[in-house]
């Protein structure tokens, strides 16, 4: 086991090497640069200002070096500084703002699982009568929902009518104002674990160990708890752990328009203005996120069922 | 057949992971656009749908300010002698880019830096030129400029500001490790400084400290402009300890500055909190503090639910405010035209704008006064000229190229491109990720279309690109740019855009009449004179039909909660938040 995590760990610093490349290239060759956006429709290559803003941001040297220098100074912890809030650290920055798009994630994923596995699990039982296929429609067309309706729905209902939260804002995970984003983000993923969760469950139900347990007379409670819901996990943790991974990377639409300073909505300006500091920070550390989370996803396949053994 | 349900269904769940997880990605692409040019314009108000509605957002959003509170009301005079609790000044912001005075070039940034900086002079909000931190100065020759420091201006940290800091300001400001993008627009005319900017120079030798309260600066020609440049943050006076102790972070960490606030608390993404400065050496400020929110949202709900004091209004919620029933008229308050123009530019060495004649002809088969009653609900002024009404120049007796179908009709004939099936295909290039286009351009190219018969493609490219390219003069035509002014001065908006030589001359636009009077204006010391030769180089290039004008932001409408006092919209970013007072 030990040994097979330390070996797929040793692939993460080659594969980062890999995706730290592909970005750091396609964003120098790809066209425009901070420099430009910066300046505006001032911008005028000969200027002297432009020479003194390209030297002092590093951008005039040969492409080799300035990688070169990127992941030395990666390497060393130091992620740079942005070039668009220039004398920030892009450290600082992104962890801010992932720490608030990973409560949103979290708050999110709560709505979602909380909801939805147990009325999976639930409806599993009742395959075959409507509460089943009435269930699983009514989630379907709540996924199905866009967000420019969910959200302007949400906002009139909590917002405008009942005034229980602020249309808009951030205020931490205890915050009331969490809980439009939090839903918004949320209920589509309800449809998803339903549906996984009442699968599995009847994949699980038809087994013969389920037969087994229930015929040396155990109590369906204990059938229930520790044989069905035990083993319909599983699959739904490979979900779940890629879901992890999504919880750094954030929602640009719906940051955007509920005004949550997460790292999706901030990934995509950086894109814009062209920040390469925050835009290779941000890839290289979501791209480790999804490693790691895919390497979590098998450890927990092991100790959810004890079958599975790595070698 | 059940092994293919499975994989039906295995299918549909991957989908619903798809939509549900990750839908945004989905959505990003059809809606970016929208919130995607206010995020690139760093505008004050960020990114809500009904600044997105209004049209000289969608048009121009990504150079000018959008800054939807602009002028309106003449402050009321203070009385002094009311006790100084003037309450929370509550409003939406977005992140600024920079608090550096120094490098501060875009309107975010300047709304903060403006409040908790300052320089020799100001504005005041009727944009006349009024002494800061100095008290008085003399000129001799229009080229030697004395000012007088007050003895009484102090850093936030206590500290005297003297001579010696303004001189080590100016320098470090223009000095090629700061690297700011604004050094030359704002301090190239001081003797000495472009020799600076471009390393070549120890100090700026026009630059000379007198006595601790004596400051000399010495320009290179009479120039009227000269004074406004200075109100400029790139002039702003900083602590010489704090800013070398806190290295290139040093406003994030410890921001000294002068003016009528301190810089209380910088959340990135959360607020920016500014308290008023009782060490002030000028009138203090009314308020106690002022929230930004930075956190973005739909301004107008937030205006509603009364969580920010000011909002802009946009096109769709237009009707509804302007209703004298519903209780939000109360509060509406209407702005006269900022200082920007929005336009469509032609590349004049490019077929077949390189004809005049075409280009005139394009210019007189637009109405803009329908479009702009009909379909922009009159948030803009039709444009016909270049410098923006009330701005200093400005005059109405510019001979625009008033809508006159017929008389297109008829350049079009005399031009060379006469012929539809000879003529070069046009295609207008806009910035943008896939979205609206703005309802205006639309129009005026159906216009082109219906009286001219001239078809015209639109090409969409994303805005860094599309000012990379517009630099390399690529484009044949171009739109969705405005101008905005730096300085309350003419040349600002003339020399700069229409000069041949000029850097940003993006058209490639050239006239040596036009130029060989801008270049005497430039130092023509005659108030009086110089307008006149501003005037001249105007109508010569409307004449030319360089641009077709399109609209200066016209009456914006704003809506300030009836207990705000004081609140001065100005068409530039002044100090201003000083005089306000919540009631």
């Amino acid at each position: 086991m030990w040994v097979y995590i330390v070996r797929r760990l040793a692939w993460l610093p080659l594969l980062l090497l890999a995706v730290s490349f592909i970005t750091f290239t396609l964003g120098r060759f790809g066209p425009g640069d901070p420099v430009i956006v910066m300046l505006g429709n001032r911008y005028d290559p000969d200027s002297q200002v432009t020479k003194n803003l390209r030297r002092e941001l590093g951008l005039d040297r040969p492409f080799h070096v300035q990688y070169v220098d990127y992941v030395w100074n990666f390497v060393q912890g130091d992620f740079g500084e942005s070039l668009r809030f220039r004398g920030q650290a892009v450290k600082g920055l992104i962890l801010k703002k992932m720490w608030v798009s990973a409560q949103l994630s979290i708050a999110a994923m709560i709505v979602a699982v909380g909801v939805g596995l147990p009325l999976g699990f639930w409806i599993a039982h009742w395959q075959g009568r409507w509460q089943d296929p009435a269930t699983v429609t009514v989630a379907l067309m709540l996924m199905s929902v866009p967000i420019m309706v969910t959200v302007p729905g949400l906002l009139w209902v909590f917002c405008l009518k009942l005034h229980w939260v602020p249309c808009s804002g951030w205020g931490g995970f205890f915050d009331a104002r969490i809980l439009v984003p939090a839903i918004t983000m949320g209920v589509p993923g309800i449809a998803v674990f339903v549906r996984l969760m009442r699968a599995s469950t009847l994949d699980v139900l038809g087994q013969d160990f389920i037969r087994t347990a229930k015929s040396k007379g155990l109590e369906p409670k204990v059938v229930g708890s520790r044989h069905v819901a035990r083993n319909a996990m599983i699959p739904i943790i490979t979900i779940l752990s890629f879901s992890l991974a999504g919880l750094i990377s954030g929602s640009f639409i719906v940051e955007t328009i509920l005004g949550v300073p997460g790292i999706g909505r901030f990934a995509v300006e950086s894109v814009f203005n062209r920040d390469y500091p925050v835009i290779m920070a941000v890839t290289l550390i979501a791209a480790s996120a999804f490693v790691l989370a895919n390497l979590a996803a098998d450890i927990a396949y092991a100790f959810v069922d004890p079958r599975i053994r790595y070698n | 057949m059940k092994k293919l349900l499975y994989l039906l269904f295995v299918l549909v769940s991957v989908a619903a992971v798809a939509c549900g997880d990750s839908g945004s990605s989905e959505d990003d692409a059809t809606t970016a656009p929208s919130t995607g040019a206010s995020l690139l314009s760093d505008t004050p108000a960020p990114s809500s749908a009904d600044d997105a509605a209004a049209p000289s957002d969608d048009n121009a959003a990504s150079v000018e300010t959008s800054e939807t509170d602009q002028v309106v009301t003449e402050a009321p005079a203070r009385e002094f002698t009311e006790p100084l609790s003037g309450g929370v000044f509550r409003r939406l912001w977005a992140d600024p880019p920079t608090l550096d005075p120094h490098l501060t070039s875009d309107t975010t940034s300047a709304g903060v830096v403006v409040e908790v900086f300052s320089g020799l002079v100001a504005l005041n909000v009727d944009l006349q030129l009024v002494p800061d931190i100095a008290e008085s100065w003399t000129i001799d020759d229009g080229v030697v400029y004395t000012f007088k420091l007050r003895p009484n201006a102090r850093f936030h940290n206590g500290k005297p500001v003297t001579a010696a800091d303004f001189k080590w300001s100016l320098e470090r400001a223009a000095d090629p490790k700061t690297a700011s993008p604004v050094a030359d627009t704002y301090l190239n005319d001081i003797v000495g400084a472009m020799d600076f900017i471009e390393g070549n120079a120890s100090e700026i030798s026009g630059i000379k400290v007198i006595d601790d309260r004596t400051l000399q600066i010495t320009i290179d020609a009479p120039k009227a402009y000269f004074l406004a440049k200075l109100t400029y943050p790139t002039a702003y006076v900083l602590d010489q300890e704090t800013v070398e102790a806190g290295g290139r972070s040093w406003w994030v960490d410890n921001p000294v500055g002068t003016g009528a606030f301190k810089l209380a608390e910088y959340r990135i993404g959360e607020r920016i909190i500014l308290e008023r400065n009782d060490d002030y050496y000028r009138e203090l400020a009314l308020l106690d503090s002022i929230v930004m929110n930075l956190a973005g949202g739909q301004s107008m709900a937030m205006y509603e639910n009364d969580e920010i004091d000011i909002t802009g209004v946009g096109l769709f919620d237009l009707d509804r405010v302007l209703d004298p029933t519903e209780p939000l008229n109360q509060d509406l308050v209407i702005a006269p035209p900022g200082f920007s123009v929005s336009y469509i530019g032609f590349n004049t060495t490019k077929p077949p704008f390189d004809d005049p004649k075409f280009r005139q002809a394009l210019n007189h088969a637009v109405d803009k006064e329908l479009i702009a009653t009909e379909v922009l609900s009159e948030l803009v002024q039709p444009a016909y000229s270049v410098l923006p009404p009330g701005f200093p120049g400005y005059t109405d007796e510019i001979k625009g190229l008033m809508y006159d179908p017929d008389l297109a009709k008829q350049l079009l004939e005399e031009s060379q491109y006469a012929d539809a099936d000879s003529r070069p295909r046009i295609v207008v290039t806009v910035p943008g990720t896939g979205g609206t286009i703005g309802l205006d351009l639309e129009v005026i190219l159906e216009m082109w279309k219906q009286t001219l018969g001239v078809e015209v493609e639109i090409q969409q490219v994303e805005w860094a690109t599309y000012l990379e390219d517009l630099e390399d003069q690529k484009f044949q035509a171009f739109a969705g740019l405005g101008w905005e002014a730096d300085y309350p001065d003419p040349q600002d908006f003339l020399d700069i855009l229409f000069h041949s030589e000029s850097g940003i001359n993006h058209g490639a636009y050239s006239n040596p009449a036009v130029d060989s009077v801008l270049e005497e204006a430039r130092t023509e010391p005659d108030v009086l004179r110089r307008i006149e030769l501003y005037h001249e180089a105007e109508q010569l290039i409307v004449n030319d039909a360089a641009w077709v004008p399109m609209w200066f932001t016209g009456e914006r409408y704003a809506l300030v909660k009836p207990n705000v006092e004081g609140y001065a919209m100005t068409p530039m970013i002044v100090p201003k938040l000083q005089e306000i007072k919540i009631n």
